[in-house]
């Protein structure tokens, strides 16, 4: 019994599902019981890892942040795995079964983070009510741009089955989509990078950049928030319907931890304090900048860029600055995801790989494209403009977050009924 | 209360009253120590500001009971190509607390670069003898892992009232004309790059703003910025070295000085050492090269026979 993707990423939730409610060997355990190859090669990441750490703190230039974006990475990867924080796949259980805990997960994680985000602004800006804005935080401008890259990113993310953080995490789980969906992003972002000076010209250059705490202060913004996702926690828990939690026997803690899957409310607490501890400490959370940066570098040295992005570098987002040094911040927090997610996933009996099909190539690719053009225009991901962006307050967060949905439903629905997804 | 912290808070409170009542203790007019500045982070009448090119590293950790100055926003006019005017000016002193009779010292990363531009900009608007900067920055203050915080200052605001501009402390593009057509007698210092100095690029890469032509400016002499630096922990080499750095390209104080370099935030760094620390009689040129480089019919030195930025 698999719960891992078998037969393409969209399926995940399925085999999910029969997992649960079957029982995988060791889901039922009540007792930790690793096999001892799965122990070892998890406990080789994770030394592994360690030892990254520790390396990277004496010598990474600057070490402090280096080595503080690894450990917040393991640890983002950890959760999500555990967790199963995948944006894609929680809509989907609510579309399909009116599953709402995901979806609640997703309002914690927010409702965390607008809390924590509130408390560091109050330091580091305590009048917002002038023209500047909180430092690095990812206030972007709220336009059609916006709700395009919202739309197409909704589409990738329904058509390769996961948004990009997931593709990372899952990739650590053996995913046969995911590779090819971050290669397709890369390709999506140099076709972001291709149209971005045209859609600035067009709408971006104009389209305001709306922080609401300036217009309503913190508290009004933080109340405004928290009422808002209150409500959308109690329409979800009126319109949900119950889901039967598999029977399980009680356990001990470790398998709590390490093999079953953990409550979707708990992965959601700890997403949000994770993002407030990145964003106190080194930049707000997000998956993309790395990427994009490398795409980035790739389509200049191939000579297929102009020469200026024309305000890209201005904007308040995942940054795409080209870096010249090998490691960099937000490449050792996704490397520290999906070795994270790695080891987790085989300590949890998580890690299936498998050969890819023509079927998982090409979702992946296509989707994976949506999702990196969608991430240029949007300035970000799910976590980067989604959950970043509506923890600090920014508009540009719940407009993407609208777009996204929309954009995945209508692809979910359009392409189930023309038979190409499941 | 039990003795012994009454007894050892007399004892600071004596230690600062010394300290208080000799501000600039063992320091130079124009430089105070890491060391100083430690010990006098409690004293009231010393304000404390950092003016770094990060956005976001003030709010991540700055010296306990530092403010912030954001350059490209508080100290330049935001519209025109200036820097701030007076009104403005006099705006963000009160609300820094800051006054003729208050110690200022001021710091930042990359060398101070931008401290050293505020600086320029405090002086033109007269506060001089009073600012200081932190010899090493917030590279040396780091190095030496004394505390940083991330707790806003509350400042009482200043009274402050901005004097005229200096503007012996400005040079203008007239003032530059002038020295190239020899009607005036200042020297001109460059503290570009060797390569932006002869000509072989237009500017470091990363940058946007730029000139339609590569070179100098004819007469100009060049000692790259860095020189006057200890690269180690970021403090300015010693007074002797510097004036014997200066002397070899012939600026030895006997004749004013222009710094200029690509927009005048480098230069006045540059500017700073030859002004405060030497005590020459010294302007900057904040058009710089992205002015003087771009004004047509003005006659141009390139060694390096570039044109359009290539051969």
């Amino acid at each position: 019994m698999s719960i891992s993707d078998d037969s393409g990423a969209l399926d995940y939730h399925r085999a999910r599902e029969i997992a649960a409610a079957s029982g995988s060997p060791d889901a039922a355990s009540a007792v930790l019981a690793v096999p001892p190859w799965r122990f070892a090669v998890a406990t080789a990441v994770t030394l592994a890892l360690a030892t990254a750490i520790h390396l990277v703190g004496i010598h990474g230039e600057p070490a402090t942040q280096l080595q503080l974006s690894l450990i917040l990475g393991a640890a983002f990867g950890f959760v999500l795995q555990r967790s199963r924080f995948c944006f894609f796949c929680i809509w989907k259980d609510w579309l399909d079964r009116r599953d709402a805990r995901g979806l609640l997960g997703i309002v914690t994680a927010l409702a965390v983070g607008i809390t924590g985000y509130t408390l560091i602004y109050g330091a580091w800006l305590p009048d917002p009510s002038g023209t500047r804005l909180p430092p690095t935080a990812h206030i972007g401008p709220v336009g059609p741009a916006l709700v395009l890259g919202g739309l197409a990113f909704g589409a990738g993310m329904a058509i390769s089955g996961s948004c990009i953080s997931a593709h990372l995490y899952r990739l650590g789980e053996g995913s046969p989509t995911s590779p090819f969906a971050l290669i397709g992003a890369v390709g999506g972002f140099i076709l972001g990078f291709l149209s971005w000076n045209d859609l600035y010209l067009w709408s971006i250059v104009d389209s305001p950049v709306l922080w609401l705490p300036r217009h309503l202060g913190y508290g009004g913004a933080l109340l405004a928030s928290l009422a808002l996702l209150a409500a959308l926690a109690w329409l979800l828990l009126q319109t949900g319907r119950p889901v039967q939690e598999a029977q399980q026997p009680p356990s001990d803690p470790l398998v709590a931890v390490f093999t079953r899957r953990w409550p979707a409310w708990l992965g959601g607490l700890l997403v949000g304090l994770i993002g407030v501890a990145a964003y106190l400490r080194l930049l707000p959370l997000g998956v993309t900048a790395e990427i994009g940066s490398r795409s980035r570098q790739l389509a200049t040295e191939l000579q297929l860029l102009p020469s200026r992005l024309e305000g890209l570098d201005s904007f308040r987002g995942c940054a795409t600055v080209i870096r010249d040094a090998l490691l960099t911040p937000n490449g050792l927090f996704i490397g520290g995801v999906v070795l994270a997610a790695f080891a987790a996933a085989l300590a949890a009996g998580e890690f299936k790989p498998k050969l890819p099909d023509t079927g998982h190539v090409l979702r992946g690719l296509i989707g994976g494209a949506l999702l990196g053009w969608g991430t240029v225009i949007g300035l970000g991901c799910t976590v980067g403009t989604l959950l970043s962006g509506i923890s600090a307050g920014a508009l540009s967060g719940w407009v993407f977050g609208l777009a996204l949905l929309l954009g995945t439903t209508v692809t979910l629905k359009l392409g189930r009924r023309l038979g190409l997804l499941g | 209360m039990s003795f012994l912290p009454r007894l050892r808070r007399s004892l600071a409170a004596f230690a600062f009253t010394l300290v208080a009542s000799s501000p600039a203790l063992a320091q130079s007019d124009a430089l105070v120590s890491t060391d100083w500045l430690e010990k006098n982070l409690e004293n009231p009448k010393v304000r404390i500001v950092e003016v770094s090119v990060e956005p976001g590293l003030f709010e991540r950790g700055h010296i306990p009971g530092a403010q912030n100055i954001v350059w490209h926003t508080d100290l330049v006019d935001t519209v025109e190509r200036d820097i701030a005017k007076p009104e403005k000016f006099q705006a963000l002193a009160r609300k820094l607390g800051v006054d003729k009779d208050t110690t200022i010292v001021l710091y930042g990363d990359s060398n101070n670069w931008f401290a050293a531009w505020g600086a320029w900009v405090f002086d033109i608007y007269g506060l001089r003898d009073n600012v200081k900067l932190l010899d090493g920055g917030r590279k040396k203050w780091e190095l030496e892992k004394r505390p940083v915080s991330t707790n806003p200052a509350a400042a009482k605001a200043s009274t402050f009232t901005v004097a005229e501009p200096n503007r012996k402390l400005r040079a203008r593009l007239a003032d530059v004309v002038a020295t190239v057509e020899k009607k005036s007698d200042a020297r001109i210092l460059d503290i570009r790059s060797p390569d932006e100095f002869s000509g072989k690029i237009i500017a470091p890469a990363g940058f946007q703003e730029l000139a339609l032509r590569a070179g100098h400016i004819p007469g100009s002499v060049n000692v790259p910025w860095g020189q006057a630096v200890n690269q180690a922990d970021g403090t300015l080499k010693s007074p002797e070295e510097l004036k014997k750095l200066y002397a070899n390209v012939g600026i030895d104080g006997s004749k004013p000085v222009i710094t200029t370099c690509r927009i005048g935030e480098r230069s006045s760094h540059t500017w700073f050492i030859l002004s405060r620390v030497l005590g020459y009689q010294v302007a900057n040129y904040d058009g710089s090269w992205t002015e003087y480089g771009n004004v047509v019919g003005l006659p141009i030195s390139n060694p390096a026979g570039t044109v359009w930025g290539g051969k």
